[in-house]
């Protein structure tokens, strides 16, 4: 921090910032529902004397009524950033005229959600935020409040960081059960914002200073920074509005934050000038208490925070080292295929997921950006972002939401001086492996000694000791063996000589022998009792899962063994999967009755004896056939037809694996694009198609929601498809569906077009142009059927 | 500046909704025929893991109406509504309660994980996700009448009818709702989370014909009156 914020740090021990600002402009005749912006330029004297009024009541700090001056929310009054932003700036900076208040140029959220639950890209909310910086370089620092989205805050902490030299406060909005509405919570909020390198941290709005205790005194635990509390005046009354704290019980109140290390004291809504002058008196005399307390090793996604304290388990299944379905799906760009496969992971017991999609012939970086993307909208743990290539790296650190692992950086100098700035920039955690220039040492003494320089090359660009860890490297038993137990050793040492935690992947170790598993899981116990701390694993293999869960039982870490029994309590009383073995089953009635273990197994064992084809057309389409004749007759229902469809998928996939490993004929039946149009988001109805009509043979190159109109018609040429399918839920959004068959009809007329979903009608499918109207998945079969002639 | 009477409630705590299972089963396409004991348990692990990540919340402000030629004017507010519909639906009442309810993005997020491994559980996730908000709704109402003791005409939405869904970025201004509930507002007016929505109920101190009641949900002027799968035409 620099500049003159850091005086009046320096000065002052408790800084007080100004009250309301809504308020007090609906007091002046601010009509509910107009944009409060627009008066920086309308009614500029109202303003300078709110500010004034503050100032006078003893602000340190006032904030620029610009709350919601971006582009998004100005274009409803027709006002640009930059005039409305410049004009808010000038007049707090005319109100501040002769005193030593500060101006603080104030951001609060978008208003639109950003991706993947919403259609805001981050990439466009950090342009619309840099934008809002860049019109209010003249104020003295940055505050970002009422934020309750952590990747919105982080693309707008970047776009400060990158536009502007300003010291930079943030504070969010938590409700009573210590989450914001996005879910964001205290812990996770305050290790990424403290590591992305803000100046203090903080809460404003949603409730008074009494229920705002105990969240300010959880993020007291995460966090040395100066704290911020900006509350509302107490709760609202249901019958009046008005809310249930008086000047005096807000200062009492606030008074108690001051010994968990808040520094900054205002208030939101409902407060006035006269909570603001009396809070200044009561903090005249108080003095700042700054934090120290160890924050832990820690990694966190928006929602959730995994504390390396001990075991956790990095799931390693996410790449396509050795892996031809997963290779495949890559090539295809079949996103589904990868998040399954984080699904399965931390359904099994993985703490974090390493993600790695390098594939020579592919684009490493969009791809990655694309899966972490996905990834954190569906998963609910941290990600360890693994590549070698730092171009990708950063990538992947810039849209990530929380704080990651870096996977990873080695001894070589190249490594070290490319790797670490960015762990650095985007705070997160990293992986240091001990090999350099020269290769894997073999002695326990030479690993440990790169440890401890890429230790000290981290410590001296400001990285934290905590967020280092150490991969001393497997090496595979059947051509090292006597050099096995050096990894151990270097383990120990690191863990116990350097205080650091370290990290491994196991499954090495058994490569080339009969029984991996076994070699395996014995390896991970004698690494974990010598401090190994993030086994990075197969946990979907029952056993690896299992060592890890007995060791924290052992070791009296899983106390009362709750998390052990919780998992294999009554587990012996269950019959055994079927998977593998014989059943009597056919697989038609297996596929009419959902059951997707015996689909599986009865796959396989057909596969032995039968063509791939024929199972398809023999068994499946006719099961799939007559599910859909029941359905339309009204004696199946949409979830029993899902459920089908869904146990065949199984079918389906089982045949995939095994084409990829023989080689034989692909059971295409042709190639179609799905895609729900620009703008919309409901693709529940589209993904339905998909699954049916993948079911039928047919390869469906899905491009998602809220799809752009050109890039259907790109993707459409590029592929060959011979249909597109395209879908619309709301009515605002036909006309990019009118907009996207007008321009496939110009630029590939032979390609056939369907369109469907809930405001699409035949009438109107007709009227813009579409080849065929589909009224439900079963349509869209039939139509699949007449395009390809299958 | 402001009417009399004006009132915000808040429901934040994260707590359990009381969802109606036979429009869980309706918006499933189920009609006379019950789902099979399979269905029924997928829904029931669906309904326990959507209310394990929802964080219910609704607010709502009870406003004075003045009607002109232009429409009807809600009083201390930059809101016009305009159209026959809302203009028939508004009629005898002198003021309307502008609510916004959701029950968050957890929802959104457990349905799209549900897509990526089962696509029954996040047809029925949803499915559930959408009795949630309706149920959410309707302790929305109780709520409205207990405190106004008035007579309420049912929920009209924005979009519904002739009245344009372009009213939804100011409606939802008025109520702050993207601050108090956490409903944000894509490019194409969708809010987000998905299982939010935002009506006007009419208040009277007179009885209102029946068709207006708010025990009575109306597909009388829905545009999708003639093939919605729900439609009683």
């Amino acid at each position: 921090m620099t500049g003159k914020l850091k005086t009046l740090f320096d000065k002052k021990q408790i800084i007080i910032l100004d009250g309301a600002m809504g308020t007090m402009l609906q007091q002046k005749g601010l009509k509910m529902g107009e944009l409060p912006e627009k008066l920086n330029l309308d009614r500029p004297e109202w303003l300078i004397d709110i500010h004034k009024q503050y100032i006078n009541a003893g602000s340190d700090i006032v904030y620029t009524n610009t709350f919601g001056a971006n582009r998004l929310k100005l274009k409803r009054c027709g006002c640009s950033v930059e005039e409305t932003v410049r004009a808010a700036v000038k007049n707090a900076r005319a109100a501040v005229e002769g005193t030593d208040t500060l101006v603080a140029l104030d951001i609060g959220p978008i208003g639109q959600m950003l991706e993947p639950t919403g259609t805001l890209s981050f990439e466009e909310a950090y342009d619309i935020i840099k934008e809002q910086i860049i019109a209010g370089s003249e104020a003295d620092l940055i505050v970002f409040e009422t934020m309750s989205d952590l990747y919105e805050l982080k693309a707008g902490v970047l776009a400060a960081k990158e536009n502007s030299d300003l010291p930079i406060i943030c504070t969010l909005t938590f409700e009573n059960n210590l989450r914001t509405f996005t879910g964001t919570s205290i812990s996770s909020s305050a290790l990424t914002l403290e590591s992305l390198g803000i100046d203090a941290i903080g809460v404003n709005c949603s409730l008074g200073p009494k229920e705002l205790y105990p969240i300010v005194e959880e993020m007291s635990k995460w966090t040395n920074l100066p704290l911020v509390v900006k509350p509302n005046a107490g709760l609202p009354d249901p019958v009046t509005n008005e809310y249930d704290c008086s000047p005096e019980e807000f200062t009492e109140l606030v008074k108690a934050f001051i010994p968990l290390g808040v520094k900054f004291i205002g208030g939101c809504c409902g407060t006035s000038p006269e909570f603001i002058r009396q809070v200044c008196e009561m903090t005249s005399g108080a003095s700042y208490a700054p934090q120290h307390n160890e924050i832990p090793s820690a990694v966190c996604c928006a929602t959730n925070t995994v504390v390396i304290d001990q075991p956790r388990i990095i799931g390693e299944r996410i790449n396509p080292t050795g892996k031809k379905r997963f290779k495949e799906a890559l090539l295809a760009g079949d996103i589904d295929y990868i998040l399954s496969q984080a699904i399965e992971q931390t359904d099994a017991g993985a703490d974090i997921l390493d993600v790695n999609v390098g594939l020579p012939s592919i684009d490493e970086k969009a791809m990655m950006i694309r899966a972490v993307k996905e990834l954190q909208g569906v998963v609910d743990v941290p990600l360890q972002i693994d590549s070698t290539i730092p171009e990708v790296l950063e990538a992947a650190l810039r849209i990530y939401n929380g704080k990651p692992i870096v996977n990873s950086v080695n001894g070589e100098e190249k490594s070290l001086s490319a790797v670490l700035p960015l762990v650095k920039k985007y705070g997160a955690a990293v992986v240091g492996l001990t090999l350099d220039e020269n290769g894997i040492p073999k002695k326990a003494e030479e690993r440990f000694a790169i440890a401890k320089r890429i230790l000290d090359r981290a410590l001296a660009i400001g990285i934290r000791k905590e967020d280092v860890y150490i991969d001393c490297l497997t090496l595979t038993a059947s051509a090292e063996q006597e050099n096995v137990y050096e990894t151990v050793k270097a383990v120990e040492m690191v863990k116990t000589k350097l205080g650091l935690r370290t990290v491994l992947g196991v499954s090495n170790i058994s490569f080339g022998l009969p029984n991996r598993e076994l070699v395996n899981c014995n390896f991970l116990q004698m690494a974990l009792t010598k401090g190994l701390d993030l086994p990075i694993m197969n946990p979907n293999i029952t056993s690896m899962t299992g060592a890890v869960r007995a060791y924290k039982l052992l070791m009296n870490i899983d106390v009362n063994s709750v998390d052990f029994i919780s998992h294999y309590s009554g587990q012996e009383d269950k019959p055994k999967q079927v998977s593998g073995e014989k059943t009597s089953m056919d697989l038609p009635s297996a596929v009419a009755s959902g059951l997707k273990a015996e689909c599986r197994s009865i796959t396989k064992e057909l596969l032995k004896t039968t063509e791939p084809m024929e199972i398809v057309n023999t068994m499946l389409i006719p099961a799939l056939d007559r599910a859909g004749a029941e359905f339309e007759k009204g004696k199946l229902f949409l979830p029993q037809l899902i459920q089908t469809a869904s146990a065949s998928q199984v079918c389906f996939e089982v045949i995939k694996e095994h084409i990829l490993a023989t080689g034989e004929k692909t059971v295409s039946k042709g190639k179609i694009i799905l895609a729900t149009v620009k703008g919309d988001i409901h693709d529940i109805g589209k993904n339905i198609v998909k699954v049916l009509l993948e079911n039928y043979g047919y390869d469906v190159l899905d491009l998602g929601r809220d799809v752009d109109c050109q890039l259907v018609v790109d993707e459409a040429i590029k592929n060959e498809v011979p249909l597109v399918g395209l879908s619309a839920l709301m009515t605002t959004t036909l006309g990019s569906m009118e907009t996207t068959v007008k321009l496939l009809k110009e630029q590939y007329p032979e390609c056939k077009i369907m369109v469907g979903g809930a405001v699409v009608t035949p009438d109107y499918a007709e009227q813009i142009g579409a080849d065929y109207y589909a009224n439900d998945a079963k349509e869209s079969v039939d139509i699949a059927r007449k395009v390809f002639g299958n | 500046m402001y009417p009399d009477k004006y009132y915000g409630v808040l429901i934040m705590e994260k707590r359990e909704i009381n969802i109606n299972r036979a429009e869980v089963i309706r918006f499933l396409g189920y009609r006379e025929k019950r789902p099979g004991k399979d269905i029924m348990e997928i829904i029931d692990e669906c309904e326990k893991a959507l209310q394990e990540v929802m964080m219910p919340a609704f607010t709502f402000r009870i406003l004075g109406l003045r009607h002109t030629y232009d429409g009807i004017t809600v009083m201390g507010t930059d809101l016009t509504l305009e159209g026959e519909d809302i203009s028939r639906h508004l009629s005898g009442c002198d003021r309307c309660a502008l609510m916004a309810a959701t029950i968050s993005v957890g929802a959104d997020r457990l349905i799209k994980s549900y897509e990526a491994q089962d696509m029954t559980k996040a047809l029925i996730a949803d499915a559930v996700a959408s009795a949630a908000v309706e149920a959410l709704c309707d302790e929305a109402v109780t709520e409205i009448s207990n405190r106004t003791r008035s007579f309420l005409t049912w929920r009209y939405s924005p979009g519904y009818g002739d009245l344009s869904l372009d009213i939804q970025p100011v409606l939802l201004d008025v109520l702050d709702a993207h601050r108090q509930v956490g409903i944000t507002l894509g490019e194409n007016n969708i809010m987000i989370p998905r299982k939010s929505v935002t009506a006007i109920i009419g208040l009277s101190n007179r009885s209102l014909d029946l068709g207006r009641q708010s025990c009575e949900k109306s597909c009388k002027y829905c545009n999708l009156r003639y093939r919605c799968a729900y439609s009683e035409y």
